[in-house]
């Protein structure tokens, strides 16, 4: 009786978060408004990275190449070909996923650091090619593309919060299905998960196809909001890791984890810059190392430690 | 030209039952001339073992010999250069490892590896993930139940928080999952109490008697082949005895060079 109390509780709260969330851009100002969508961008790419890596344990330096990739494709689809926002961002994810399929089938047999450094150089070498004389026909060169998409703030807005709320609802589903299981036995053992007939190959791939898709995704929305896209902004490896230092601040390897990173980050990001343009670098990096010695396993990871949270891994 | 492994079955030495000429055994699993290693450094030049119906192996030798090689190489875990496996008459050599689970030979890996985080139930779940059907999963989970009642009352239980025997018994439990035709166990006692070693053969006893034979690598010699119907002896790699159990046990060179006297 009483768990089940508990659930409509949670479901009811749920509802109404949801509600005060989409009814947003009635009351809120366009700055707040700016703000929550940079926390949903960051909450897709920080959920998206966690997806793969923070299940695999392979830690993914591209994630700038996922969103660089879908970013160009959908501005290319939506600036040179006008075609239709909505339908361009699901193009861009769909490349990227498909690639990745290819770079994972590759790369996914190396493991640690040489898989890290591997989409480094990844991402690195695409921005590189992106910039040259070779593929300018095409992407423009280093100078960039910039465009107009006709959408509105708030059109944006509910665009991102639906994929946010999507790629945390596939994290929290993933998670507590049995192939979240085949992915955590691949993290703690890999050899092990193989000796039960885990292919843990084919596992990696999909994971990390479907991380790339909703990460792309998010990269296409993000270079929509800012009309514009260039090869040094979109495979900027701030990109890669700023998502990364969210989710190990929020927990890694959690579902929620990595959206407590993100809004979290993010406003202390926003309070910092605004109030101590000087010295906000130097403070963030204070409150980082602060947040490694003593909370590990992040904020999520520390909660569910000090029994403040069940130790499920659906949160 | 002869095969290289022809050579090394001739100076083995086999002991035979006196009065009979040859033990017949009937193979489930069959390894011939088996070369393997990690890489270019190679373990194994040429081990030729077999498994019978019903029977449990036991697979000794000094530390470095190569016993445990010989368990990743037949799973899958390890590239064979040269030899041949064959599993219910069909060859499984270099097969991949998720193959040659859906064929029905679980491996019970080195160290208990249980996954920390997870519970008693999701390890059974992910032992029997190779099953398609429902209903065939839930007679595997009923069955490693009855082999293992106290698993269910702790089946919400983390591996974590569970002693060392219990999680070497829960590593069993979830390679019974996929109901195998072959159990490989590598050092099951490794690291347990004389208790929970008695306690672990007990139930790989029962899990033969219930018609799955074992072929287990062991570095408490003398115990495991107490157990043993067959026996081998591996050293720097190649066969160097083989036999029946208790005639290993018997066997004066085995006893001076592996049982300590």
């Amino acid at each position: 009786m009483g768990k089940k109390f508990e659930r409509t509780q949670i479901i009811i709260g749920f509802i109404l978060f949801m509600a005060f969330l989409i009814s947003i851009p009635f009351f809120a100002s366009d700055y707040w408004m700016t703000l929550l969508v940079l926390i949903l961008i960051y909450t897709v790419y920080a959920s998206g990275w966690n997806l793969f890596s923070g299940l695999t344990g392979y830690t993914n330096f591209g994630l700038a190449w996922f969103i660089g990739i879908s970013g160009y494709l959908s501005s290319i689809l939506i600036a040179d070909y006008q075609w239709f926002w909505l339908l361009a961002w699901p193009m861009g994810g769909l490349l990227v996923s498909i690639l990745s399929m290819g770079v994972g089938y590759i790369l996914l047999r190396i493991k640690g650091v040489y898989f890290a450094i591997s989409m480094v150089a990844l991402t690195e070498g695409t921005r590189e090619l992106f910039g040259t004389g070779y593929l300018e026909p095409i992407t423009h060169g280093g100078k960039g593309i910039p465009f107009v998409a006709g959408i509105r703030l708030p059109t944006l807005y509910w665009s991102i919060l639906f994929l946010a709320f999507a790629t945390v609802f596939i994290c929290y589903k993933i998670t507590s299905s049995r192939f979240g299981l085949r992915l955590v036995a691949i993290r703690e053992d890999e050899q092990a998960a193989e000796t039960l007939g885990i292919h843990t190959t084919k596992e990696k791939i999909i994971a990390f196809a479907l991380s790339a898709f909703l990460v792309g995704l998010g990269g296409a929305i993000h270079c929509t909001y800012q009309n514009y896209i260039d090869p040094n902004y979109a495979f900027n490896i701030q990109l890669t890791l700023t998502p990364i230092v969210m989710t190990l601040f929020g927990g890694i390897g959690t579902v929620f984890g990595p959206v407590l990173g993100a809004t979290l980050f993010t406003f202390i990001h926003e309070i910092l810059w605004a109030e101590l343009t000087l010295l906000y670098m130097a403070i963030f990096g204070a409150i980082l190392m602060i947040l490694i010695l003593f909370f590990p396993q992040g904020l999520l990871g520390w909660m569910k430690e000090k029994g403040i949270l069940p130790k499920i891994r659906k949160i | 030209m002869k095969p290289c492994w022809s050579i090394i079955l001739e100076d083995k030495n086999i002991l035979v039952d006196e009065g009979k000429v040859e033990i017949k055994r009937d193979n489930l699993l069959f390894i011939e001339g088996l070369v393997s290693g990690y890489g270019k450094m190679e373990i194994l030049h040429g081990v030729s073992l077999s498994v019978g119906k019903g029977e449990i192996v036991g697979l000794i030798g000094p530390n470095g010999a190569g016993k445990s090689t010989v368990l990743k190489a037949v799973g899958g875990l390890l590239k064979i250069t040269s030899g041949k496996v064959v599993f219910l008459g069909e060859e499984i050599t270099n097969h991949p490892p998720y193959q040659i689970v859906e064929k029905g030979m679980a491996f019970n890996p080195q160290g208990r590896v249980v996954f920390p985080e997870m519970t008693v139930q999701e390890h059974l779940d992910l032992g029997a993930w190779t099953i398609k059907e429902r209903k065939q999963k839930e007679e595997a989970l009923e069955r490693v139940y009855q082999l293992f009642p106290w698993l269910r009352e702790k089946r919400k239980r983390r591996a974590a928080q569970m002693s060392g025997g219990e999680q070497q018994m829960l590593s069993l439990a979830r390679a019974m999952m996929i109901q195998p035709k072959l159990l490989l166990l590598d050092e099951p006692s490794l690291g347990l109490s004389p208790k929970w070693v008695q306690t672990v053969f007990e139930k790989i006893v029962e899990i033969k008697n219930s018609g799955i034979p074992c072929l287990i690598v062991e570095q408490k010699a003398a115990m495991i082949l107490e157990y043993s119907d067959y026996g081998y002896v591996l050293e720097m790699g190649k066969n160097r005895f083989e036999g029946k159990g208790h005639d290993l046990l018997q066997n004066p060179d085995v006893r001076r060079l592996y049982l300590g006297g």
